[in-house]
């Protein structure tokens, strides 16, 4: 195992970044420059581990130079780069919005650091190959959206603060709770340690049901963090009262580390135990704990289908459009992941689907906040009581905010047209696999197209065309803004045309969440046959 | 408390205060230089320093703090940062770079990241052996983070 600083290289990036930022607070031309130059420099650091991860597969790290599974160990998969891949890209972008966008007093009061730490906890939780180090980052993650959500202190963003910040410090209770038994039953931390021993469950004396049951606890945590129905009632109003920059980072990227969490975990870790024999509970069949997450998924990703496009489609402004959205848009992530879970056949396509769509819901949705921001930064309202022809006055962002809509709504050639391709495609071959509930997958993801449609169609209709209000008659977005927007939307457009190499990625991630033993060796465990 | 009602506080604490103080920081000293392998270390060390400045802050008020301390002027409320939490903010951030430092130093010479190392300084007078470990600048790093974060709550807190 040859030394690769190349591995913690994204994370130690954001970290100087946030310590240069923070002892350069009294200077703020120099510290926002310095922040612009960090989040590159944290895009080229993600670009060069891309890189080598594609050439050599998985790549460890082992902190403090401890050997696994005792010291904490970093792993870079294709699964891990591909997501880090989507943070830089958001976070690039939201950095260049938030220069401009947050004056100059809230920058001052420690944004450029907070933002830095967000994107430090982001990346560790990508890159760690340790469960309770996981649990570090989450935290690292979180503490800063607790600040951004309470930043502009008004009395709304307070009362959305204070329930954000306890639902989510409940979620990393029970987190723990899940994560100590996890160490009780297994007798380890480090993931690819955990995944070995569950393996050969018997040989290391490990009971797989209380296994079973901390892993659905610790399921709980990860969906409340993504924001899946059950657990989504936090979303709109912390969507609402956070800057519009680090809402694009909170729906674009920190929902995904949940994503994320759910396939690492589920589909690599806890996919290697088998139960006895089944737990005899009503739809679960086959011995795989994937059987029993299956469902459970499923379930949870026709209600977010359905709450988050029903409830989109009722809101009265565009950041509760767009929230709820997300709760609906993370329920097409997580159906193919379900039906992935059920159907052992379409199992890797599933992951590919989920991280495609991952990849342009963050790009679109991230997009679409931003457009938000701008509108209210130049009309100062985003109710559509206030706001109305925006098409006549701003025509360019207008643009962008239609490219960001038909992404998520899935029209060729935009990225999102993939990612619905894919959910259909899993749903479809599930459904000739023979695989059970996959015609009601398929028919949720319809209706659930057809809400997405109905919403973003409403958004157009009542903000963007109709009678120009008062408040948007004579109003310029600033340009500075409008530029991010569009740099967004092009990338949409790119990524789209040129969609093959971005199949390819996903494709090596979704063998890189499945190919358990090869995650094992690379961290430098034995497997026993 | 620069303006409005006033009280003194009693000699008795005052004084009281003037013997603890220098008693904690020592203590807080030996705490921090042990740390890494006795218990102790930056945290607890960084909590106990706090509790100094926490004590004369509320025996002697800010002002005292401000002037006599930092030999800064006397801040005016009105929601800008007192000079305490400005300055409070830096010892944090300081920390924040010597700890990250101390990790980024290991990688330069070529180990991972956070990888510490530990000296046995022999034949010295008085002490004959002492051992020099690098995780006390880790310890270091993590003891001005937790004095400039307290310090940073103590002051904004207790400015309003």
């Amino acid at each position: 195992m040859s030394l690769s600083h190349v591995v913690i290289a994204p994370m130690l990036v954001a970290l100087v970044t946030a310590i240069v930022t923070l002892l350069t607070r009294s200077r703020p031309t120099l510290q926002g420059g310095l922040s612009l130059l960090g989040v590159v420099g944290y895009a080229v650091a993600v670009a060069v581990l891309v890189g080598d991860v594609l050439s050599e597969t998985v790549l460890t790290y082992q902190l403090s130079n401890w050997a696994a599974p005792f010291g904490i160990t970093l792993v870079a998969d294709a699964l891990s780069a591909f997501m880090l891949v989507l943070a830089a890209v958001v976070s690039l972008a939201a950095l260049a919005f938030s220069v401009i966008y947050v004056n100059s007093y809230g920058q001052r009061v420690s944004y450029h650091p907070l933002f830095h730490f967000m994107l430090v906890g982001v990346t560790g939780s990508f890159l760690t190959g340790d469960i309770f180090n996981l649990f570090v980052w989450f935290e690292v993650m979180l503490m800063p959206s607790y600040v951004f959500v309470v930043f502009y202190s008004g009395k709304a963003h307070t009362s959305a603060a204070l329930k954000y910040t306890v639902l989510n410090l409940i979620g990393s209770a029970v987190m723990l709770v899940a994560i100590g038994g996890l160490y009780s039953t297994t007798g380890t931390l480090n993931m690819a340690d955990m995944t070995r021993r569950l393996l050969a469950a018997e040989e290391y004396g490990i009971d797989p049901a209380p296994v079973l049951g901390l892993a659905a606890l610790l399921f709980a945590v990860f969906a409340l963090k993504a924001g899946i129905v059950p657990f989504q009632f936090w979303v709109p109003e912390a969507y609402s009262a956070a800057p519009a920059p680090i809402t694009a980072v909170l729906a674009g990227v920190t929902k995904k580390v949940g994503v994320y969490a759910i396939i690492r975990l589920y589909f690599t870790v806890f996919a290697a135990a088998t139960l006895p024999e089944g737990l005899g509970l009503p739809g679960l069949s086959g011995t795989s704990f994937l059987a029993f997450f299956g469902p459970v998924m499923f379930l949870m990703a026709l209600g977010s289908i359905f709450l988050g496009g029903f409830g989109a489609v009722s809101r009265p402004d565009l950041d509760g459009v767009f929230a709820y959205s997300s709760i609906g848009q993370v329920g097409f992530i997580v159906l193919p992941l379900a039906v992935g879970a059920t159907v052992p056949a379409v199992r890797s396509l599933a992951i590919v689907a989920a991280l495609v769509y991952s990849l342009n819901h963050a790009i679109a949705k991230s997009l679409l906040f931003l457009v938000s921001g701008t509108v209210d930064d130049a009309v100062g309202a985003i109710t559509f009581d206030d706001i109305g022809g925006l098409t006549g006055e701003m025509p360019v962002l207008s643009a962008g905010f239609f490219v960001g809509s038909l992404a998520l709504i899935g029209i060729p050639p935009l990225t999102g047209f993939f990612g619905k391709l894919l959910v259909f495609q899993v749903a479809s071959d599930a459904t000739i696999a023979g695989g059970n509930g996959a015609t009601l997958a398929l028919a949720a993801a319809l209706a659930g197209a057809i809400l997405t449609i109905a919403y973003l169609s409403r958004a157009w209709k009542e903000g963007f065309w109709g009678e120009t209000t008062g408040a948007v008659e004579g109003a310029t977005a600033t340009p500075g803004l409008v530029a991010v927007v569009v740099g967004l939307a092009t990338l949409l457009v790119v990524v789209g045309v040129g969609f093959d190499p971005v199949y390819q990625v996903a494709n090596a991630a979704a063998d890189a969440a499945l190919a358990r033993t090869d995650y094992v060796r690379a961290v430098g465990l034995e497997v026993s046959s | 408390m620069s303006d409005g009602i006033q009280r003194e506080t009693t000699v008795v604490a005052k004084t009281v205060t003037r013997i603890v103080v220098p008693l904690i920081l020592v203590t807080a000293i030996a705490l921090l230089l042990q740390g890494h392998n006795l218990p102790g270390g930056g945290f607890i060390a960084g909590v106990l320093t706090a509790t100094a400045f926490a004590l004369t802050y509320i025996i002697y008020g800010l002002d005292y703090i401000q002037t006599e301390l930092l030999d800064r002027g006397v801040d005016v409320p009105d929601g800008v940062p007192t000079a305490l939490a400005r300055e409070s903010g830096t010892v944090f951030g300081i920390g924040l770079a010597i700890a990250a430092g101390g990790g980024i130093a290991a990688m330069v010479l070529g180990y991972p990241f956070l990888t510490q190392a530990v000296a046995f300084l022999e034949h010295l007078p008085v002490y004959h052996e002492l051992e020099v470990a690098s995780a006390f600048v880790f310890d270091l790093g993590v003891y001005f983070v937790v004095v400039g974060g307290l310090l940073t709550i103590l002051s904004v807190v207790g400015a309003e």
